[in-house]
């Protein structure tokens, strides 16, 4: 029944799976960027940005176009307009990739103590874990997994934190400049992994048709 | 409420719920042999519309008909189970098909204007109910025409024939007769299926509106219109050929339609069956 249509919902979610597959590598790269201060490998990923808003706009108007004239209910319906939902927290995600590759850029110059670089590493390993369950419970419409995002995140929070108290300890001559782009970047890792987290609070409506409570925010 | 004078009268079963217009509990349909309906209980509530949907043949409109006892005028079909208006056992020795039919009106798939003008259509109920001065059945008859929103359209051919109008003006024709009875309840069966887009749009504009003072239940083959016009939906479905078709999900129009409970209903409404 309704071949065609059921193969435009295949093919968007498809299309979105591999927009988050991108967002994963946009973060990878970043925080490779970043860490070993490697300026081409950060021009690259801020070239990618706008390639990668299009893939996320024509997901939105595609999605708008299906909903406008295959009048979907349901759960074709949740799954539609989730993955408009979806592909705008990826189009964020990928504008704070590329913010952390702008302060890759920034901070290429000089290096500062390892120490952070380390702790931007494991934050970025983190992070990259919880995408990675993120696309596999969009893909398998895994509840549980999806369930599990907020608790994966929580590590991620922590470290932002110690993120904050090493940088209490530096030096007075340490960069300011410098400083600053580092807290930064590690608060927009801090923020893709809450996009994630969304997404999983999604991906439960779209599977159950309920929406749960969100779990408290804890302010940063 | 209407319960005053009812809850004296034999057959009177109190429900719960004030808002219940219609009760149905355990209703069972026969054609002879053949049970088309089984184990049906459903609360419809006043002042609302309820959509019925379900497959070709899931006894929808079977059950609609049932409301207003058409059903009696094929031989042979049994009604077992109870169901109430206002809280009146409707198959209640004593109950008048004549009565009840005026307070549960009904409209078609075909319009279906009799043979006289638009103006005697619409004083047809009222004269049968022993209206007779002029006065007052121009009155009824130029309220019930607003009230089916052909008032503009029909004031100065009030005389020309029903027949002649076009067909989504003869359904509010249709619409506005039963209006001139003052029913409690409309039935519609597939009202919009042989009419224009904008006659289609013109009914369903009409039934937000009549809502308010009459509560409406609409069989319908479009699940758009449905998600559109009702407030309630009741799915319907035959699941074995030669068995009854049974009430399979019954709930708020924006729920069934964004969250159904039942994987057979989802499967119908998402186009994967039917």
């Amino acid at each position: 029944m309704r071949e065609n249509f059921r193969k435009e919902l295949k093919d968007l979610k498809r299309d979105v799976l591999d927009i988050g597959r991108s967002i994963v590598d946009v973060t990878r790269l970043s925080v490779k960027a970043l860490v070993d201060g490697d300026v081409d490998l950060a021009e690259q990923v801020i070239a990618g940005d706008d390639d990668l808003d299009q893939r996320c706009l024509a997901i939105e108007e595609h999605s708008l176009e299906v909903i406008a004239t295959q009048f979907p209910v349901a759960r074709d319906l949740r799954l539609l307009h989730s993955l408009g939902y979806i592909s705008m927290h990826f189009e964020r995600m990928g504008d704070l990739g590329v913010n952390i590759a702008k302060a890759a850029r920034r901070t290429a110059s000089r290096r500062g103590p390892q120490t952070l670089y380390d702790l931007i590493q494991a934050q970025g390993n983190l992070v990259h874990r919880v995408l990675e369950a993120m696309l596999e419970a969009l893909e398998k419409n895994d509840l549980e997994l999806a369930r599990k995002l907020q608790d994966l995140d929580e590590p991620i929070d922590h470290l932002f934190k110690q993120f904050f108290r090493e940088l209490a300890r530096l030096q007075e001559e340490e960069d300011i400049e410098w400083a600053s782009s580092m807290v930064l970047a590690s608060r927009y890792l801090e923020r893709i992994a809450d996009h994630a987290v969304d997404i999983g609070d999604r991906i439960t409506y779209m599977v159950t048709g309920q929406f749960e409570a969100p779990a408290e925010e804890e302010e940063a | 409420m209407s319960h005053t004078l009812a809850e004296h009268q034999p057959g009177f079963v109190p429900t719960a719920d004030p808002s219940v217009k219609i009760a149905v509990k355990g209703l069972d349909f026969y054609y002879g042999d053949f049970q088309a309906l089984t184990d049906i209980t459903c609360d419809i509530k006043d002042n609302s519309v309820t959509a019925f949907i379900g497959p070709s043949g899931c006894g929808k409109s079977t059950f609609l008909r049932c409301f207003n006892r058409m059903n009696d005028l094929i031989i042979g079909t049994k009604v077992e189970g109870l169901i109430t208006l206002d809280g009146q056992d409707i198959y209640a020795p004593g109950v008048d098909p004549v009565d009840l039919r005026r307070r549960i009106g009904m409209i078609f798939q075909q319009p279906n204007p009799f043979p006289m003008s638009i103006y005697d259509n619409v004083a047809y109920g009222p004269r049968l109910h022993g209206m007779k001065k002029k006065a007052e059945l121009d009155e009824v008859v130029e309220t019930s025409l607003k009230r089916a929103n052909l008032w503009k359209e029909v004031k100065d051919i009030l005389g020309r024939g029903g027949l002649t109008l076009s067909g989504g003006q003869q359904q509010r024709l249709c619409i506005a007769r039963v209006l001139a009875v003052q029913p409690d309840v409309l039935l519609m069966d597939e009202p919009c299926s042989a009419i224009d887009p904008t006659s289609v749009q013109k009914i369903e504009d009409l039934m937000a509106e009549l809502k308010s003072s009459v509560t409406i239940i609409i069989v319908t083959h479009n699940m758009q219109q449905a998600a559109r016009v009702s407030d309630e939906t009741a799915f319907f479905l035959q699941e074995v050929m030669g068995e009854p078709a049974m009430l399979v999900e019954f709930g708020r129009t924006a729920d069934i339609f964004t969250s159904p409970k039942d994987k057979r209903t989802e499967d119908y409404i998402t186009g994967r069956f039917g």
